[in-house]
């Protein structure tokens, strides 16, 4: 636990990093950080994340996952879709890419004269002809979120497959005689069932989100236009070590740490309020 | 270490590996942060004999730890440097390359064993204003004499030590000469008959015949917007003079809006709304929009940039396309300073800790490096001046970027003007941000220069910063 009481001592103090003086100056550290522009603006961004990458994540692996284990044919054994191992293996390899490699790639993508654009002006819409998608404000938080979803829908599909494979056949076969639909069967038996999957993921995604850096420093490494994808990990590094204070940037580790904390917090309770620890199914 | 005495259960277990991963970015963000103790050691190298030959009293048999940032230069350069010093005066030199300079040596500032010299550049350079205090004085390389003889000081172009002097102390020798100008293909422009614009007026009227060949006159990337602002500023500076700079380097209120930066501002505002300039810049990596002008494509015509831009592009450049430099435009035909005027600033920091192990080892290693042998060496390989006179000759090694450099520099004479405050405060990263905005056509010259203000007045009011008094 060393390191984390030694950073908040450091967060206290006007220490710059490459001497070993500092003085303490209490919570000026905090003070000044909330009235800092940037890092108000890279806290409200990563708060933007950390809603949005883990919901719509999760939502759309665990429709994946659904499609590919007991998603297929309405009669005889419950089964996924057809060639199921195959979308199961092919949704997976984003994952085995390196993050840094991923936001490169999606850079090259998106960049004017990149692939979307080259597809898009080839379909008739010439407005897209040069445009920056990860330059404009209104496009380059969006993209950055989709690319950090691409890369991690398979992982966590893989993840929920497992999980359901685990549910006893017969439950599925018992909700089909009482003449469940599919999409019933996800919502009353499937998702309730994995609950505790479902809330590892969650936190696991959000704590993800909550850094962001590789993604948003391979794709924008400037923190966006107008800083629209700036995240705190971003401006923690920038204050250590090209301004060199390395309290200010304590101060701000500390702050990320609690976040992650509270978040990871919040979505015990919010599982637990709803009833999270209860087993039962109901039909 | 202890063992629990009955097994650990599951779900336990698991609480405890959630609450672990719940920490990781928390350790990740600040383990690199923890404080050595170490007391300092360094200064106490055995002495040599001083003598005229070996000024700093350097022992034979010492050793010299020299770390250099391995970018567009890479270190061979500093190598040769290296086996000379080893051959003159009998000593090892050791040469390590870095790209993450702060977050390598950080912990050797905070221990008190830093290496003896360290070639301070690159993204992740460590900021001079922090490490100030800790650094040697260099007055005294600049005054010894170098291995062929001549007083250091009479060697050098004017004005090239003003970069690296700190209220009056010369923390940094700044190796390379850097020339920023406006960069351009003398083939293609003798093909299409045009002249480089002296003026904006005659920019604009440039953008027009551009555009008539389906060209465009500038291009630009992201990580690299901000050199457009140095093309603002230089001209500023020639429009207005002096006063401009000083109001800058000392983050006055309203230093931006200065007529002079103004009119430039609004100059380019103009050929941006024209559409002279490549859309799109603000999603291009920079490299990527380099290559639109300076490879086969050549879809605009000028880049503003420094004179690494030949060594950075080599491999890319167009065939016939003779990268040439030239002075950046004014407003008017009659400003301030002449047009001839030059940013020109030495870059690549070399800079001596006062804790190192061999002080004066490390001092020797300058003097090494600023002879005629070791700068002459790194011009030819790479293609770029350094501050010591005199090394490039009349056919600049082959390159028309290196003999345009020289005449760029001659014509300035002594009209060779620069400026610190962006490096000085880190504010670069917040420039930029804006600067694509504007380049983008998002924000107009007037948001641009709000914003621009906003960054400055918060340094200015931000007391915890020590300021550099620039006169």
């Amino acid at each position: 636990m060393s390191p984390f009481i030694q950073a908040f001592y450091y967060s206290m103090t006007d220490w710059s990093g490459f001497t070993p003086v500092m003085n303490f100056i209490g919570i000026d550290n905090y003070v000044r950080l909330f009235q800092d522009d940037t890092f108000v603006k890279s806290l409200g961004n990563n708060v933007v994340l950390v809603i949005v990458l883990p919901i719509v994540t999760i939502i759309l692996s665990l429709i994946l996952a659904t499609l590919v284990t007991v998603g297929g044919r309405s009669k005889g054994q419950i089964s996924g879709l057809k060639h199921a191992g195959f979308y199961r293996v092919v949704s997976f390899f984003p994952y085995v890419i390196p993050a840094i490699a991923i936001g490169l790639m999606w850079r090259q993508v998106f960049a004017p004269n990149g692939l979307v654009n080259g597809a898009l002006t080839g379909l008739g819409l010439d407005q897209f002809i040069n445009y920056a998608w990860l330059g404009e404000v209104a496009t380059a938080m969006p993209v950055s979120m989709f690319v950090i979803i691409w890369g991690f829908v398979g992982f966590y599909m893989v993840l929920f497959v497992a999980a359901i494979k685990g549910i006893p056949a017969e439950i599925y076969e018992a909700a089909r005689l009482d003449g469940a639909g599919r999409f019933r069967t996800a919502v009353s038996v499937t998702i309730p069932m994995i609950r505790d999957n479902v809330q590892t993921a969650y936190i696991y995604m959000g704590i993800l989100a909550l850094d962001a850096f590789v993604y948003m420093e391979a794709m924008n490494p400037g923190g966006g236009p107008a800083f629209s994808t700036i995240v705190m990990p971003q401006v923690l590094l920038d204050t250590a070590f090209s301004q060199g204070q390395f309290g200010r940037a304590s101060a701000m580790g500390v702050i990320l740490a609690l976040v992650t904390l509270t978040f990871a917090g919040l979505v015990f309770l919010i599982n637990s309020l709803t009833g999270g620890t209860k087993k039962d199914v109901r039909l | 270490m202890n063992f629990p005495k009955k097994p650990v259960e599951r779900r336990n277990f698991l609480k405890g590996a959630l609450a672990t991963a719940a920490l990781i970015p928390l350790g990740g963000a600040l383990a690199s942060c923890a404080a050595g103790g170490g007391a300092p050691n360094g200064g106490n190298a055995p002495e040599g004999e001083v003598s005229d030959t070996n000024p700093f009293g350097v022992a034979a048999d010492s050793t010299v730890d020299v770390v250099i940032f391995n970018g567009g230069y890479g270190i061979d350069y500093a190598e040769f440097a290296g086996e000379l010093m080893a051959e003159n005066q009998g000593v090892t030199v050791n040469v390590a390359p870095s790209t993450n300079l702060a977050q390598e040596l950080q912990p050797r500032f905070v221990g008190g064993n830093p290496p003896d010299v360290i070639d301070n550049s690159g993204a992740n350079a460590i900021g001079i204003a922090t490490i100030l205090a800790q650094l040697e004085d260099l007055t005294d390389v600049i005054d010894a004499q170098n291995i062929e003889g001549e007083t250091i000081r009479d060697t050098l172009f004017p004005g090239v030590l003003q970069p690296g002097t700190f209220d009056g102390k010369l923390a940094a020798i700044n190796y390379v000469l850097t020339v920023y100008a406006l960069w351009y293909s003398q083939s293609l422009f003798d093909e299409n008959g045009w002249t480089v614009p002296t003026t904006w007026d005659e920019m604009m009227a440039l953008g027009e015949q551009a555009k008539a060949q389906d060209k465009y006159l500038f291009c630009w990337g992201q990580e690299a917007a901000s050199y457009y602002l140095e093309l603002a500023i230089a001209s500023g500076i020639k429009e207005g003079g002096h006063e401009v700079r000083l109001a800058l380097e000392n983050l006055e209120a309203d230093c931006w809006s200065k007529p002079a930066l103004q009119e430039v501002f609004t100059a380019l505002e103009e050929i941006i709304a024209a559409g002279y300039v490549l859309p799109g810049g603000s999603g291009t990596q920079f490299t990527a929009a380099q290559a639109q002008w300076i490879g086969e494509g050549q879809e605009a015509l000028l880049y503003p940039s420094g004179s690494w831009i030949e060594n950075e592009m080599r491999d890319q450049m167009a065939e016939n396309f003779q990268l040439t430099g030239a002075p950046v435009p004014t407003v008017s035909s009659s400003p301030a300073l002449p047009y001839e005027a030059l940013h020109s600033a030495a870059g690549e920091p070399f800079i001596v800790p006062s804790q190192g192990a061999n002080v004066a080892g490390g001092k020797e290693y300058m003097r090494t490096m600023l002879s005629k042998e070791a700068a002459t060496n790194f011009t030819e390989s790479k293609l770029s001046p350094t501050i010591v006179r005199g090394t490039v000759p009349e056919d600049g090694f082959g390159s028309t970027a290196l003999v345009s450099q020289v005449e760029l520099l001659e014509a300035a004479g002594e009209n060779v003007f620069t400026w610190s405050f962006i490096d000085f405060y880190g504010m670069n990263q917040d420039h930029l941000v804006w600067m694509n905005s504007f380049l983008d056509g998002e924000i107009d010259a007037a948001g641009l220069t709000t914003e621009l203000q906003a960054i400055t007045d918060a340094i200015r009011n931000d007391d915890s910063i020590e300021k550099l008094e620039v006169q």
